[in-house]
Parts: structure tokens; sequence; C-alpha cells
């Protein structure tokens, strides 16, 4: 038994729960509760929810193992009881989670949190629903057709009362558009919208909209490219969203075709460069191949944007052959101001930048452009 | 019994109470969970020069005595359901009448200082349960391991009505003026029964009513009976023996008690010794009852 661990049976449901948690959850503290050993049984979950987290503690006990582990929840969700509340069905799913616990079936951690967030975001639903606010009202009675909208409510002391709305996006798979894609959660985007809460019969203000995606989204698009129409006074989120929503969609299915456009234009470098030495094969953002100027061989990296070919790849050569005093390859910095035009045929582009790459290489052994300082260099030659 | 509890205004434990609870906490190989028993009671606080407060009546639910089970679950379930036989058997183990359980506490190292979803739950069903059990106190250490030890602790009352917990007041009762009020509404209780204090003859200045011969009866009684119990605690040494010590006998009779004395001082080395033997016995059954636990846990 080694010190500050976690006995087996706990860390494999937390094991069981990171990897096979549709949403990614994550640890942030383990720690002990136990007298004289250092056994981790207590440890707090940051979970997603409503584009923003919530922390969770979740208390096992090493000593009696077989117990089922206790949830102390935030300190602003006080009045959050999932076990006392309404609704008896869903507190008798919890309670059997509970009362039936298994600790040797590593996916009971999972069900446990998973049924609890449910439940958590009823509680929250049913806050918002309860804040005397004519707008929210009807905003919340014109999108209760949407599934899986999220919402909280957020109050402090010396924050002014507001809503957040996390509203998904758009109906299609993401992950089933990306030929052979490795994702391993479900690609999604969202509108967060926060309304302020004002209890006044006056005009409301508009409310303050962002776009947010899952983050690996960006491997094939970028979110903040995305410009949002604009809000009109009296306007609501249901007259909102189709629009937007069709914006996005075409964007999505112009991210989708560029991917083919870089494919192509990684195959035309193979007829200029030869081979590559390594590429992206999903969303071709990336590829690399050995270049052979006389004695002198190099990499050039080819890193191309989502945004490809209305922008130029970006390049960097490394060396092969030279290396700093810490052993690492020299490399040049990033090179993008070179002639382009997204216009040129994707063989003219291949062939263009070979151009400016032996220029590069003409510089380099006139001046060592790429920072070589020649007498720490261990030549090759 | 789905009586609202009355509203208490604060919590007072004695500080010798708080101390063993502290004691017994902090010796627990884990977490633990137990029963506290006391009183409600409106305190009408005494005047006096050194306090200035209200002179209305506080509803005070006063902690008398406790039981700390040493482990989690100990009437309950996972999931916070009551298990009512382990709980009235531990009530009545205590000598203790339902009434008296004031609610319940829970001990858990590291945590911070609010109730948890299971804590609600149980603390719910015995607010439903009892009349008066609705407080609960929380005790934990802080997060960050010092070098000074700190014990962190914080009372509820749970109400029935709105569902939620109100952090209340622990007043730790100590001697001086500000706790006078609870001495003096102080009320004995004793297993010893009262000792027949009654004077020869006094019955001869009682007329011979047939009322007051029943009640006298009765109350003979009742003297008979606590006579006995009496008896019973000095082993047959009854205090009408008491008058041996004078007298012819008095040689006899003081070899006698000494006997006694001599055989009460042995039993209680044999009972000494017995304790000694099964508190070992306790200890190598807890032991052996950790190991399992690791076993189970796969900790070997």
């Amino acid at each position: 038994m080694s010190a500050d661990s976690v006995p087996p049976l706990i860390s494999a449901q937390i094991n069981y729960l990171l990897s096979h948690s549709p949403f990614s959850i994550k640890v942030d503290n383990a720690w002990s509760g136990c007298k004289n050993s250092s056994l981790l049984d207590r440890f707090t979950l940051v979970i997603p929810f409503c584009l923003d987290f919530i922390r969770w503690d979740v208390i096992y006990n090493a000593h009696y193992p077989l117990a089922a582990p206790d949830i102390i929840f935030g300190p602003e969700d006080d009045n959050f009881n999932p076990l006392l509340g309404d609704g008896e069905g869903d507190k008798k799913t919890l309670k059997n989670c509970l009362s039936d616990w298994n600790s040797k079936d590593p996916t009971r951690l999972m069900s446990l949190i998973h049924e609890l967030r449910e439940l958590y975001s009823l509680y929250q639903k049913k806050r918002v629903a309860d804040v005397d606010d004519h707008r929210l009202k009807f905003e919340i009675s014109t999108i209760l057709s949407r599934e899986g909208i999220e919402m909280y409510l957020s109050s402090g002391i010396e924050k002014p009362e507001e809503v957040k709305f996390a509203v998904p996006l758009i109906g299609m798979d993401i992950n089933r558009m990306v030929h052979s894609c490795t994702w391993k959660h479900q690609q999604k985007i969202y509108l967060q919208v926060i309304f302020p809460v004002s209890r006044k019969l006056a005009p409301a203000p508009a409310p303050h909209l962002k776009l947010v995606s899952t983050p690996e989204l960006k491997a094939l698009f970028s979110i903040e490219d995305v410009k949002l129409p604009s809000w009109l006074d009296g306007m609501c989120l249901a007259e909102y969203l189709p629009a937007l929503e069709e914006t996005i969609e075409e964007q999505i299915l112009e991210a989708v075709s560029l991917i083919g456009v870089r494919r192509n234009f990684i195959e035309a470098l193979s007829l200029v460069f030869g081979r590559p030495v390594e590429a992206d094969p999903v969303f071709c953002r990336k590829t690399s191949a050995l270049v052979a100027s006389g004695v002198f061989t190099f990499l050039v990296h080819f890193h191309l944007s989502s945004q490809f070919p209305k922008q130029q790849p970006a390049l960097i050569l490394q060396s092969s052959q030279h290396f700093n005093s810490q052993g690492a390859p020299v490399r040049s910095p990033l090179i993008t101001d070179y002639p382009w035009s997204p216009r040129w045929e994707l063989s003219q582009m291949a062939e263009r930048i070979l151009g400016v790459l032996e220029l590069q290489e003409v510089l380099q052994r006139d001046s060592t452009s790429l920072g070589i300082d020649l007498d720490h260099v261990v030549a090759a030659k | 019994m789905q009586m609202e509890e009355p509203q208490v205004q604060k919590i007072a434990i004695y500080g010798p109470t708080l101390a063993s609870i502290l004691q017994r906490f902090s010796s627990a190989s884990g977490d633990a969970d137990g029963l506290l028993f006391g009183h409600v009671s409106r305190i009408t606080p005494t005047l006096s020069d050194d306090d200035n407060s209200a002179t209305s009546l506080t509803t005070v639910a006063t902690v008398t005595s406790f039981f700390i089970s040493g482990t989690i679950n100990s009437f309950y379930n996972s999931s916070g359901e009551l298990n009512l036989v382990s709980l009235q058997n531990l009530v009545s183990s205590f000598g203790k009448h339902p009434d008296n359980l004031l609610g319940w506490i829970s001990c858990r190292r590291k945590t911070p200082l609010r109730p948890s979803m299971r804590e609600y739950y149980v603390t719910s069903n015995l607010s439903r349960t009892f009349l008066n059990c609705s407080i609960f106190i929380l005790f934990s250490t802080p997060l960050i391991d010092s070098l000074i030890h700190t014990h962190e602790y914080r009372a509820f009352q749970f109400s029935k009505i709105t569902n939620s917990f109100e952090p209340k007041q622990i007043d730790v009762v100590n001697i001086g003026p500000a706790f006078r009020s609870h001495y003096s509404s102080f009320c004995p209780h004793s297993t010893f029964p009262m000792l027949p204090c009654e004077l020869r003859g006094s019955s001869a200045m009682v007329e011979d009513s047939a009322d007051s011969k029943a009640e006298s009866s009765n109350h003979a009684k009742s003297v008979a009976k606590d006579q006995k119990e009496l008896d019973n605690w000095a082993l047959g040494f009854e205090v009408g023996k008491l008058n041996q010590m004078l007298g012819s006998e008095a040689a006899n009779y003081t070899e006698n008690v000494e006997k006694l004395y001599e055989n009460m001082l042995a039993k209680l080395e044999g009972l000494a010794r017995l304790v000694e033997k099964s508190s070992a016995l306790v200890l190598e059954q807890e032991n052996h009852n950790m190991k399992l636990r690791y076993k189970v846990a796969g900790l070997e």
C-alpha cells in the first residue's frame, strides 16, 4: 500500500467516470479523510454545466469501502436537496442508485453523477421559472420546445441578478460529417444568452450573446469567426435563433468542404516535395516534408488554417543537421509573409512555395538567417 | 407527530459534553455519526447588572448527552433512509425516551462545513419521525493541515416547512452569571431513590381518617420499595443494622463491615480485570474488522 494512494475500488470508479462520461469531467483535488493513513478518499469534481462549471465534493470513506459516497454541493446551492424535493420518479432513481450501491461496479459513480446533474438542471430550471420577470417568462414559454437547453440563475450579494441560458444550436451531427474523425466527445455549438433580470415594466435591455463550441471543434472551424446577427429591440430568442442557425450551418458545411481542399493541396505538395514525412489525415491542418538542397537537408512544416486557401499556409523550416546548445533542432521563425493568391491552382501554390523556400535556403547559406551560430553547430558534414 | 417543532433560538451544550464529542471524533479512524439527547426549554433570562439582553423568553435546545457510533451509516442507509429498529435500540440502550432525541451529529474530516446531500435527508427524516428532533451539528477539521489543532463545528435546525437548514448559535455552557438561568432551570434526574426522611411519631400527629390511611399505606409501600432498592446497593446491610454499631455487638459488627468492604474491593478488582480483558478483545476485534475492510477495499 503506497502512501497517498487512491484505494483501488474508488480509483476504478473515478477512472471510469473520467474516461466514459459524454461531457468531460475533471478531478480538481483529492485528499484523505483518514486519521492514520493517507488513503485519498475525497475529491472535488469539476462538472460542466450551462457553459460554466459546478464543483461538487465527493466524500468516500476509505474505511467503509462498501458504503456509497456522499456529495457536498456548492455553497450557493444550499437549497438543492435532490433526495428531498418534489418529483417522486427522479428521487426514486437516485435513492435506488445510492441504496443499491455496489462498490465493485466501476460504472456506479458515473451514473450517480449523471443522475444528480440531471436533477440539478431541473432545479435550476425551476429557480429560473420562479424569477418574477415578464420577458424571461415569455422567452421560456416560446423556446420550451427546444431540447437540451440549460439554465442557471446566478445571484450574488454584489452582482446583479442574471439568468444564463445555454442553447444548443443546429441539429446536425458534426462528428459524422467529418470523415473518420477522431473526436471522443460529440461536438456541439451553443449560444450563451445572459439576460439581466429586471423586475420593472421598462423595456428589457438586450441580452448578452456569445457563441461557444466544444474546444476540439477548433480543428474544423473557429467559432470566433462567426459574426452574430444583431439583436433588434423587442426581439425574442425564438425569432433570433433560426437565422443564426442557418448561418452556422452554412459555415460548417463550408468548413467540412474545405477539408477536401486542404487534402488536395497536400496531395499537390507531394508532387513537388515528394511524399510527406507526416500529415494530419483527418482535418488536413498539418503536413511536413523533407527537402534537400545540396548537402543541406531540412524539414518544412506546413500549418494550414481553417481559412485555407484564403489564408496562406504558415511555414517553419527545421534543420535536420543543426542543433542548438540544448540539443534541439534549429528552427526558423514562422514564415507567413510571402506572395500568395487564393485564386492560384493548387499545383501553382505548391510550386510557388518551393520557390520561396529556395530563396530562403540561399539566404540561409549566405547569412545563416535560420539563426545558426556556426561555432555551436554540430554539423554532419 | 406532524407537529411543527418549536423554533430554537440557541443550542446550549455543556463544555465537557462538547469536549467529549470532539475527543470521540478525533479518536475515530474515519468519519463518524451519532445522536444528541437533551431537551428543549424556554428560559427566562435572569436580570442582572451585566446582562442587558431582552427579557423575553428564549427557546433553547440543551444537549445533555450524546452517543457517537464511531462509524458511518449507523442508523440510516446510504440513501439516508432511517433504520428505525436500530435507532430505537440505540435510544433505549441509553435509557432514553425517543422524546429526548434532540438530533444527530456528523463528524467528517477535512470537508466543508455545509450539510451534505445525505445529511439533509437524514435530518429531514429524523424531524418527521420524532418530536423535537431537528438539530444537526456538523463537526469537521480544516482542509489544510496545520500545526495547530482546530476543531470546526456548526449547528443547524431543520425546518420541515421550508425543508431547509437554519444555522444556530451554539452556547457552550459554563459557570458564570450569563448562564445562571441554565442552573435555575436545572432539574435533577437520578436512578438513586429518594431517602425516606421520616420522623418517627409524626404519624401520631395525623388525624386518623380513612383517606389518610390509604394514602399512608401507599406511601409506606413506595418507601419499602425504595428501601429495598437501597439495600440492594448496600448488599444486605440494611439501614436498620446501623444500630449494631453501638453496644456490646460493636466489635463483632466492625469485623463484619470490614469483611463487606474487602468483598466489595475484590469485586471491584474482578470487575476492573474483566473490563481490561474485554477492552483487549474489543481492540483485537476492531483491528480484525479493519483488516477485513481493507481486504474488501483491495488494499492488502
